[in-house]
């Protein structure tokens, strides 16, 4: 098979000549699809970027691409220009922002056809219009973006991206923020580019999504390659010790929760609970009791409520119907676990100074908290910083630790990990174990049904329309209503 | 609350602020308020004390002030604004004489500060940064420190004292016209290339303008698919809301260059004590926001579907 | 409305034109407060025979049209327009940031009628207001202060809504409050630290306006009165006299130009 972009030794600098990417070299072949595997600031997305002359202001690369017949140096990004549209299509990373909010969908496919291809105003249309249809979008032709559903513009800014007649398609974290079914959606939609015999070059740290395209996998870590080869063979049998504990991450190979040992005190009651928002009924009728070192997950589709019925549990979201009752007295027993780290802290404030601040207010013992941070394995230097110079990793744990200091009975996390890497998403679901093993009931919802399946002791599925759904038929003795499953 | 009750709600809560304001300066003035209006309906001699009882009953002068107020803010909104104190002539008559004049030398300072403003603004916010871009920030913080009146008052020291080419003050021919606007527009322009500028980098930096050159398309045509239109909406949301500072232009300009226009009128109406007139002037300035802005309320809508579904 | 020069400026730039903005502002303030001592005399002390005459020791900055010494007049328009800038702008933040916070933290029927009171009030010239205020009480510059405060604090008061508006539903303020903390701590620790930055732009900017706005008025003759010394009535005063005394008539112009570029500065590229 003749390949259709060798790369050789690509390496990217920044301002200062220092090296931010060790020189890589690859090469895409059609039919054949190439990942490239690594955390958040591995220098992942710097390699296809500056494949394609796409990198921010300020960034230099070195190497040289052999790309559609042509011979660039890839210092000269420039020069890739003419190349975009034609040869190579960049799936943007979020397809949402990524469609202009003024023109329907159809003419956004349309004008790549026209203008790029060359085609006639009225048979770029007519050809628009025949790709979106066999994408599943023959409703959605006329639709604005904001009509659109994620999924939607996903697959419109796929065609978009590719109606320029590029047969190579590079995809910078093309699943970012999308729960399961929808990734899988996703996936197939790049499969069948590769399907097709096009080239198909892919960036994530989503686990789950390059084990299903296959083809040769890179691992990346701090700007260097850390291991490369075959997709099974890498899945199978990792021989670098890193790739091993990131391949390990993967909720899939998690241990489950060991049972939660019964006769424990109930901590937390619902009544034929109603949530609503904004005037859409989202749960209806719920029962539940939680006791002492349960874990519950939640999960459903974006939008189906999960955050609310949490908030509506901590009484931060009045129900419209039934009642919840918290056994505990002590309102700060309560706490709750976000979804964005950064945004869970005052942002001009020094973390520090935040903890102290809490440990004033609540009288607590200031000599816990520095055993509390080494066993969260937090940095004591940390404490100076505010929360945009901190990992969003060390951050959330830092989240857990002032909720720790309260001993809570309960703790509602709300996507804890979803923007966290495998590795730190492992880290931060294992300390919510140990909270629970402890005696803390943790209330844990997530997109990822392999994350809950492994983490929860028992499933509650919502449905957005006011039903709440248990998996598994098997009801506990003490629950009331049929929404409960162990 | 859709966006027409809001503007009429804005409308009805203008005229009353208008109105009730106008009250107050009335019932404030010093003097006889019911004599001087009778004097000025009746002329000076001809004032006895049975017209000013006439006009004191009519308009509830002498009264408690509630009532007072709700006469008045009825014949405010039966557009009944009576006569000027200064000319005896009926308010709207010199008010719609006026207005033809302000229009005139607003719509071609509009025009002028159109041509130069946005234009200018978006080339440079296509690239933040460059040359042009630090040159007009350098130029508009120069302008904003250089009131209008200022720039009026260097404008006629230079070309009219010193190179005598065109009139100081004055209105009738053409070249009445150019140093009014240009004052005028200058001012105007500096503010909308700032707002245009600022448009204009947001919508280059965005990921859709970065997607649509990747997907092939060459830099003039993802601007005026992509950016032209997109820039426009801000843009007309701003310039609606900057549509006082027009007025506010307009007055001082118009005081200036003596230009026998509304705003001119205004201030010699407050000048003078006439509240009719000031009342009069000042609601055809607020509705006129008003309706600008709903004019520019159903163009967004039209330009912009995300609107229409919100 | 809150546009900000993004991209052009690095960081560090505009906090140095910010600095340089807050020195230009600072002189002017320490030589209208300093004129009195730098020379002798008073601003409405007349000496005729020195009409338009050229500075001397008496007067380092020359005559007015009525042999009044320069400097002095100089000092006192300028410590007027500063004085009334700074209790308009002062009234209207206090104003401005109250509601701003109580519409935010309320919402509902108090948010709503507040917002349609501020946006009506911003559909009339702000010039206006304080031209009718100044026609109803008698003290001037205490009229040009509050019917400035009338128009400036709308800007005070969208600002802080919208701010905290956002932060108040965000999950930062949240935790907080699971946490244990009431309200005065989120607004210590959560919305003013956010929000004063913003204020101190819009109290810059909200200074110019009526700087420029007590000036424009006294320039078409409806301000402050002859012989209240004012930057915008003494260049209407000095105007015809032009040829004969330029630098006379600069001085004001000079003066009003560099305090509102030192603002216009500090407020850090704003633009409305």
């Amino acid at each position: 098979m003749t390949a259709t972009l060798i790369a050789t030794d690509i390496g990217v600098y920044d301002q200062r000549g220092e090296r931010l990417l060790e020189p890589v070299s690859l090469q895409l072949e059609p039919g054949r699809p190439l990942v490239v595997l690594g955390e958040t600031g591995s220098g992942k997305s710097l390699l296809s970027q500056a494949l394609i002359g796409t990198l921010p202001a300020g960034l230099a690369a070195s190497g040289r691409v052999c790309l559609g017949g042509s011979h660039l140096d890839a210092a000269q990004p420039a020069d890739y220009r003419r190349l975009w549209g034609r040869e190579v299509a960049v799936l943007p990373q979020e397809p949402w922002l990524s469609l202009d909010p003024l023109m329907r969908a159809q003419q956004q496919v349309a004008e790549s056809h026209r203008l790029v291809r060359g085609l006639a105003p009225r048979a770029a249309i007519s050809v628009a219009g025949e790709e979106l249809e066999a994408l599943g979008l023959a409703g959605a032709l006329r639709r604005y973006p904001h009509q659109l559903s994620g999924g939607m513009a996903q697959r419109v800014a796929f065609a978009a991206a590719r109606a320029g007649g590029a047969r190579i398609l590079i995809a910078d974290e093309p699943t970012k923020g999308l729960d399961a079914a929808r990734r899988d959606e996703v996936a197939a939609l790049l499969m069948r580019e590769v399907a097709a015999g096009g080239s198909l070059m892919v960036v994530t740290h989503d686990l789950a999504l390059a084990r299903l395209l296959g083809g040769e996998v890179l691992v990346v870590r701090r700007g260097a390659l850390v291991e490369r080869g075959d997709s099974r063979a890498i899945f199978e049998a990792p021989r670098n010790a890193y790739t091993r504990r990131l391949l390990a991450a993967d909720p899939r190979c998690w241990q489950r929760t060991p049972p939660v040992p019964a006769g424990g005190p109930t901590v937390l009651q619902a009544r034929d609970l109603g949530v609503s928002r904004g005037g859409r009924v989202l749960v209806e009728g719920l029962s539940l009791r939680l006791g002492a070192g349960e874990i519950l997950g939640i999960s459903g589709p974006s939008g189906c409520g999960k955050s609310s019925l949490g908030d509506a549990l901590l009484g931060l979201h009045p129900p419209h119907a039934g009642t919840v009752v918290r056994s505990v007295a002590r309102p700060q027993a309560y706490q709750k676990v976000f979804q964005d780290p950064p945004s869970a802290f005052a942002r001009t404030l020094a973390l520090g100074q935040a903890i102290a601040d809490l440990v004033r207010r609540q009288r607590l013992d200031g000599s816990r908290v520095e055993p509390l941070m080494q066993r969260l394995r937090l940095r004591p230097e940390l404490l100076a910083r505010r929360p945009g110079e901190v990992s969003g990793g060390e951050l959330q744990r830092l989240a857990l630790l002032r909720a720790m200091l309260l001993d809570p009975v309960f703790l509602f996390a709300d996507e804890p990990t979803s923007r966290l890497d495998p590795l730190t998403q492992q880290e931060v679901i294992g300390l919510l174990r140990e909270l629970a093993g402890e005696g803390c009931a943790v209330m844990i919802v997530s997109h990822d049904p392999e994350l809950i399946a492994r983490t929860a002791h028992r499933c509650i599925v919502l449905d957005g329309a006011g039903a709440a759904t248990v998996p598994a038929p098997q009801p506990r003795p003490d629950s009331a209503g049929a929404a409960l499953l162990r | 609350m859709t966006a027409a009750v809001f503007r009429l709600l804005q409308a009805l809560l203008v005229a009353l602020f208008v109105g009730v304001t106008t009250f107050v300066m009335m019932r404030s003035l010093p003097g006889d308020m019911a004599w001087r209006i009778a004097a000025h309906r009746y002329g000076y001699d001809l004032v006895d004390a049975d017209a000013v009882r006439l006009v004191r009953e009519e308009l509830a002068l002498g009264g408690p002030a509630l009532p007072a107020l709700l006469q008045w803010l009825g014949d405010m909104v039966r557009l009944e604004f009576g006569t000027s104190l200064v000319s005896g002539a009926p308010v709207v008559d010199e008010i719609s004489h006026q207005l033809g004049a302000s229009l005139q030398l607003a719509a071609v300072a509009l025009l002028l500060s159109l041509l130069l403003g946005p234009p200018l603004g978006i080339t440079a916010g296509l690239r933040p940064g460059g040359s042009l871009d630090r040159g007009l920030l350098l130029l508009s913080t120069g302008l904003r420190a250089l009131p209008q009146f200022l720039l009026g008052l260097v404008l006629i020291l230079l070309v009219s004292v010193e190179l005598g080419w065109l009139p100081a003050a004055g209105y009738g021919t053409g070249a009445h016209f150019v140093l009014p606007a240009l004052t005028l527009a200058l001012g105007l322009a500096a503010l909308s290339a700032r707002i245009a500028r600022d448009a204009t980098a947001a919508v280059a930096a965005s990921p859709y303008y970065a997607f649509a050159r990747q997907k092939g398309l060459g830099d003039s045509q993802v601007f005026w698919r992509h950016g032209l239109r997109n820039v426009s909406v801000p843009l007309l949301t701003c310039l609606g809301l900057q549509f006082v500072t027009l007025v506010e232009g307009v007055v001082v300009v118009e005081s200036v260059f003596g230009w026998p226009g509304i705003g001119h009128g205004l201030v010699h109406a407050i000048f003078g004590r006439d509240v009719p007139m000031v009342q009069g002037t000042a609601l055809v300035m607020g509705l006129a926001f008003v309706l600008v802005n709903a004019l520019i309320d159903a163009a967004v809508r039209r330009l912009d579907p995300r609107g229409a579904a919100g | 409305m809150k546009l900000v020069t993004e991209g052009l400026l690095s960081e560090r730039g505009r906090r140095r034109s910010r600095r340089f903005g807050a020195v230009l502002v600072l002189t002017v303030v320490l030589f209208a407060w300093l004129a009195p001592w730098l020379a002798p005399g008073d601003p409405f002390g007349q000496a005729l025979l020195k009409a338009l005459g050229p500075p001397d020791a008496a007067a380092p900055f020359g005559y007015d049209h009525l042999g009044r010494s320069m400097i002095q007049r100089l000092g006192a328009a300028l410590r007027l327009s500063l004085l009334i800038a700074f209790f308009a702008v002062a009234a209207a933040a206090i104003f401005g940031v109250t509601l701003g916070l109580l519409a935010a933290a309320r919402g509902g029927r108090l948010d709503r009628v507040l917002v349609l009171l501020s946006d009506s009030l911003l559909a009339l010239p702000g010039l206006l207001l304080v031209l009718i205020l100044a026609a109803v009480v008698p003290d001037k510059a205490l009229a040009f202060a509050a019917g400035l405060a009338l128009v400036l604090w709308i800007e005070f008061f969208r600002l802080t809504r919208a701010t905290c508006r956002g932060l108040l539903t965000s999950p930062g303020v949240q935790a907080s409050r699971l946490l244990g903390f009431g309200s005065i701590y989120v607004f210590r620790r959560h919305l003013w630290p956010e929000v004063a930055p913003l204020l101190l732009t819009t109290a810059a900017f909200g200074a110019a306006t009526a700087i420029m706005t007590v000036a424009s008025l006294g320039f078409v003759s409806v301000g402050m009165q002859a012989p209240t010394p004012e930057l915008g009535l003494m260049m209407v005063e000095l105007m015809p006299y032009w040829r004969e005394a330029p630098l006379a008539l600069l001085q004001p112009v000079f003066a009003i130009f560099l305090v509102l570029l030192g603002l216009n500065l500090m407020a850090g590229g704003r633009t409305i």
